[in-house]
């Protein structure tokens, strides 16, 4: 069993191999999912980065273009000479602003702010257009464009953010002079975030502080954990935030998304303004999640090597059935026949060396029991002799042990319905026994004793039944009560009356059956009395019972090489 | 705007005014062709094709202060106007013990507040049309007044042991009238520090004027420039 044991290890050890495979397959393709999607987003965020300058240059393009409008120009130099700014000078400038507005192709900007080489803001169409004379000077882009340069910027303003950009006025007619600027503004809108995000496939939201302010789709995320991503943000220029910024796991509306946030440049980024991407969590792939997505091609011959497979199975299912074979099934039917030859009584013990292994042992363990057996029974055999006392020497026979404790297919017979027990020690074959007279019940009850045989007289041929150890005495029936006065007279001569009264009747007739089979065997007798006997009966007897538990327990005179024995048989039901 | 400039100057009291000069000059600075950028947007600005970029008015971040030995006397109140997104002044020199006055005259209001101490200003917005009124007692101190709304409105209070003070128009000419007749020191205050050069002594008349060119070295403007 060794090679099997070993065998079994192996297809164990294998099938623990394929298992982990099968379990931990599934998590690098998980992890490289991740990475990929983590690029992606990293990509998307750079992507979204490149199209919002790519926006601010067409915004920047726009505002000079709008600048440089010579009504605007016009218009702005009038301003900038006049001291004081008048709501007629602001109507007719965002008239003129107005016009210019409505003949931008495109995207049209959300406000526009016409201011004067002073800084004033001489008209603001589409916005708040009712204020002027406010000075815009100070904030950075207008400092800029009045000082000549174009540009873009990032604005927070009532609660929204607006991309914007400005180009200086410029007076071209001799001499040439700045005389204001002009600031263009487009808010940050969800249709714009849609737009930058068509075709990258991932979700586009922009945030100030902690507000939404717009975004490609509605989903509140968890404000905390971006603010604490934006904190790690460290570098001054935020259009590297998409390569440094960590990607992020969020929740919303039961949906899981990985996002990435980055800052928004300008002015804006102060008061905290920044946008994410954000794409849905894809399921873990998982084992179950792996066979989920197998697809028929998968398991096509052209793409899994069957062959192999089954050949590997059926390579691995013959090793292991020729194993069971050579070291279970053969020696078990070797053993099998061998125990049947021992039970058929063609061999006295097992071949213990035609068996290996275990088989062997249990051969060995079997003729061990053989031999233990065998001696128990001379122990018994020794006992009892014991136990009749100074009867003459064999005057009990022998014990025939294994006729009385061999298990049911033990060699001579078929086997008894139920295993005698341990105690039941026979003097002579069972299926040979003498009947004797039943079993003497304790406590006085009246047994059924069978009469006693008759005494054959000395040298007369022993009866058929008693001529050979194996055939039993006939049954007698118990001897009447009043038959007990010719026993006295035999053996008992000088028992008094009160002795009498204790011949059990039983003991009786087996103590004569004993004596007749004896003399029949030419024994002597003389040393043999019924007080003797019967009180070795009853020693025996109970010690039988204390024993085994029996409750009754049966004596057979027999004969076995030419001389009487005695057997004593526990009798469990009555 | 330097109209508004000159106004808290005007607003100084006459101290000594009979025996008194006037100090006046043009400070020499160094040319600074293009201002410096605060803020960046999607792209880098671009110089317009159509005209030179106008170069950086130093002048309007310097304060020239003459410090004598005398202290000031009867503290003057010190006017600023909050004009929208800056102040009509962004550096101011305050005499110890002068009343700073801010008045927004812009159609917004704004909250201001001392980052070097946020109990200088009283609590609340500066309303449109509406005042802000502190006292400022520690000479040598510094206030830096902004609005965390808007960063880039920034106002420096450099607090002064001397009444005679003035911001120069752009081109850096300043006059400092009704200067007791003695000995000062000439100092110039520029954006976040004094500017690093050595101080130069005016010695002022009874009756005319004073006049001192002082050379601003093109070095000490430099840590603003590099901003």
């Amino acid at each position: 069993m060794f090679l099997s044991k070993i065998w079994f290890f192996l297809i164990a050890l294998a099938a623990a191999i394929a298992m982990t495979v099968a379990l931990v397959m599934p998590r690098p393709a998980q992890r490289a999912a991740v990475d990929e999607q983590h690029n992606r987003l990293a990509v998307a965020c750079g992507i979204v980065n490149i199209l919002l300058s790519d926006d601010a240059h067409g915004r920047v393009d726009l505002a000079g273009s709008f600048a440089r409008a010579p009504e605007i120009v016009g218009a702005l130099e009038a301003a900038s000479n006049a001291d004081k700014l008048d709501d007629a000078r602001m109507k007719q400038v965002r008239d003129v602003g107005e016009k210019i507005m409505k003949g931008i192709e495109g995207r049209k900007p959300d406000f526009a702010m016409l201011i004067d080489r002073k800084g004033r803001v001489v008209a603001r169409v589409r916005l708040d257009e009712n204020d002027f004379g406010d000075y815009m000077s100070g904030r950075p882009l207008i400092d800029d464009a009045l000082a000549g340069y174009l540009r873009d910027d990032l604005w927070a303003q009532n609660g929204t953010l607006y991309f914007v950009s400005a180009a200086p006025a410029v007076k071209r007619d001799p001499p040439v002079a700045y005389v204001g600027a002009v600031v263009l503004g487009h808010k940050v809108t969800n249709e714009l975030a849609q737009r930058l995000v068509s075709g990258l496939n991932v979700d586009l939201s922009f945030y100030l502080g902690t507000d939404s302010i717009a975004g490609s789709k509605t989903a509140p995320l968890d404000q905390t954990k971006m603010q604490t991503a934006l904190a790690t943000l460290k570098e001054s220029d935020v259009v590297k935030d998409c390569l440094s910024s960590h990607p992020l796991d969020l929740r919303a509306k039961n949906t899981d998304f990985t996002a990435l946030v980055a800052r928004l440049p300008g002015e804006a980024k102060s008061r905290g303004a920044y946008f994410s991407v954000m794409i849905e969590k894809p399921a873990a792939i998982g084992f179950a999640g792996t066979l989920k997505v197998v697809r028929k091609s998968d398991l096509s011959f052209g793409s899994f090597p069957w062959i192999l497979v089954g050949g590997a199975f059926l390579v691995s299912l013959g090793i292991g059935i020729g194993l069971m074979f050579v070291e279970g099934d053969r020696p078990l039917r070797k053993l099998t026949a061998d125990a049947m030859r021992l039970a058929k009584g063609e061999k006295e013990k097992m071949s213990e060396d035609e068996h290996g292994g275990k088989y062997g042992s249990i051969a060995r363990s079997v003729n061990i029991h053989i031999d233990k057996l065998g001696r128990e029974a001379k122990s018994a055999r020794t006992n009892l002799d014991s136990l009749l006392g100074p009867a003459p020497e064999g005057s009990l026979g022998t014990i025939d042990l294994l006729a009385g404790a061999l298990p049911p297919s033990r060699p001579g017979g078929p086997a008894p319905a139920a295993p005698p027990p341990p105690s039941d020690f026979r003097f002579s074959d069972p299926g040979k026994a003498i009947p004797t007279p039943p079993p003497m019940v304790r406590h006085g009850s009246a047994p059924v004793r069978n009469n006693p045989p008759p005494t054959p007289p000395r040298g007369a041929p022993m009866p058929p039944p008693l001529a050979r150890v194996s055939e039993p005495m006939p049954a007698t029936a118990p001897p009447p009560k009043n038959a007990f006065g010719g026993l006295e007279d035999d053996i008992l001569g000088r028992a008094d009356p009160e002795q009498t009264t204790l011949v059990d009747p039983y003991f009786k007739s087996v103590y004569d059956q004993f004596v007749a089979v004896k003399q029949s065997c030419n024994e002597p007798t003389s040393g043999l009395t019924y007080q003797k006997f019967s009180e070795k009966l009853i020693k025996n007897r109970d010690d039988l019972i204390a024993k085994t538990g029996c409750k009754e327990v049966r004596f057979t005179v027999y004969v076995k090489d030419g001389k009487a024995a005695l057997k004593a048989t526990p009798v469990k039901e009555e | 705007m330097f109209r508004a400039s000159w106004a808290f100057v005007i607003l100084l009291p006459f101290a000594a005014a009979a025996h008194a000069g006037s100090v006046e000059g043009k400070l020499e600075l160094p040319a600074v062709p293009r201002p410096p950028l605060q803020v960046k947007g999607f792209l880098d600005r671009v110089e317009n094709p159509l005209a030179q970029v106008k170069p950086v008015a130093v002048a309007q971040q310097m304060v020239v202060v003459l410090e004598g030995d005398e202290k000031p006397v009867s503290p003057p109140q010190v006017v600023i106007e909050l004009l929208g997104e800056t102040f009509s002044r962004k550096v101011v020199a305050a005499p110890a013990g002068s009343e700073v006055v801010i008045k927004n005259v812009s159609k917004s209001s704004r909250t201001l507040v001392a980052a070097e101490d946020p109990k200088l200003i009283p609590q609340g917005p500066i309303n449109p049309t509406g005042p802000k009124s502190f006292r400022v007692t520690e000479v040598g101190k510094v206030y830096t007044i902004g609005d965390k709304d808007a960063p880039h409105l920034k106002l420096k209070i450099v607090v002064v042991n001397t009444q005679y003070v003035v911001n120069p128009d752009d081109s850096g000419r300043f006059e400092i009238d009704n200067v007791p007749a003695g000995s000062y020191k000439l100092k110039v205050w520029y954006q976040d520090n004094w500017l690093s050069r050595e101080d130069e002594t005016v010695n002022v008349g009874a009756k005319g004027k004073t006049e001192i060119n002082p050379k601003i070295p093109a070095g000490a403007l430099a840590p603003a420039a590099k901003k």
